[in-house]
């Protein structure tokens, strides 16, 4: 993990077999209680390997203000949105992130992360503009919470 | 039935109100009482879709004080809150009874003392205390229903000096 940094998709020479542009980066922030967002990124990086380009911030300690200002620190220099992944609906962590998100463009917020949410986050962030990568995640997080019921031996 | 909690904290609607309170008071309205957010629609909107499933009303001090009586009376229970210890203050100036306030989270900013890892004051929030207390009042700093509650008087004795 480190800083906010040009990604790999963010070169602007077009695809020679498409003609197209790559697509941009999208940029992340996760936001949670406590150490939550660190061990999530160590839990993904088991799977993943080494992840670049991931924000983290904790709410521990922080006034409704203050969050919202370093949130605010970490989005300023996304040009064109990204995404903000926070722990629950209702929680500092989504109302703060609601409010700096309104300053600067299309920053979207996606709460209730887990794993398989953060882990398609990463597979898919070179590829689909925010508001689409969004829509996907929400499904993706939701699919994975299921039900295995005990089979009786 | 009605009030089950006022309480102080500078994040107004979150996760130890909704989760923890939530879980154990139940509520079904929630009032945000602060002048500031009242006057804001969007900060408005963002607080009333922050509980799903509770009623959210957001209110100036002066509403809240002059709705305060008939809520206590309503069915069901319910959440106020506000964010610092100068409007809890304010809206029992303009009439709205309150034994008890549950101290929840007034976070750190320059110039504040620390009281316990969620509380710290200046003297503004001081001078408030000790209105809030003569008047009769309880101020109970607690900030999960798991964790011991304290008089906020028994944590700084700067308000009793």
């Amino acid at each position: 993990m480190s800083a906010p940094q040009a990604g790999e998709g963010s070169s602007t020479t077009p695809d020679p077999s498409t003609g197209r542009l790559p697509a941009q980066r999208v940029p992340a922030l996760i936001i949670t209680h406590a150490d939550l967002a660190q061990a999530l990124i160590r839990a993904a990086e088991r799977v993943v390997g080494t992840i670049e380009n991931v924000t983290l911030l904790s709410n521990e300690g922080l006034s409704r203000a203050d969050l919202e200002d370093a949130i605010e620190t970490c989005v300023r220099d996304w040009k064109d949105g990204g995404l903000l992944l926070t722990d629950f609906w209702g929680g500092s962590c989504h109302t703060s992130g609601a409010a700096a998100a309104r300053r600067h463009g299309e920053v979207v917020i996606v709460t209730g992360i887990n794993l398989p949410l953060l882990l398609d986050y990463l597979y898919n962030r070179d590829r689909l503009p925010v508001g689409e990568l969004a829509e996907r995640l929400r499904e993706k997080g939701r699919d994975s919470i299921r039900v295995q019921r005990g089979v009786p031996a | 039935m009605s009030w089950a909690l006022h309480r102080i904290d500078d994040r107004l609607i979150h996760g130890q109100v909704l989760v923890a309170w939530g879980a154990r008071l139940n509520p079904s309205r929630i009032y945000v009482v602060d002048d500031g957010v009242a006057a804001s629609a969007w900060e408005r909107e963002l607080f009333k879709e922050a509980a799903p499933g509770i009623e959210v009303h957001v209110a100036g001090v002066a509403e809240a004080a002059a709705v305060h009586a008939e809520e206590a009376a309503a069915p069901r229970a319910a959440f106020l809150l506000v964010r610092d210890l100068d409007t809890a203050r304010r809206l029992v100036e303009a009439g709205a009874r309150v034994e008890e306030w549950n101290v929840g989270g007034l976070h750190y900013a320059p110039g504040k003392e620390k009281v316990n890892d969620y509380v710290y004051l200046d003297a503004r929030d001081r001078d408030a205390a000790k209105a809030l207390l003569a008047a009769g009042a309880r101020l109970i700093v607690q900030d999960v229903p798991a964790s011991r509650p304290l008089p906020l008087g028994a944590l700084d004795p700067a308000l009793t000096r």
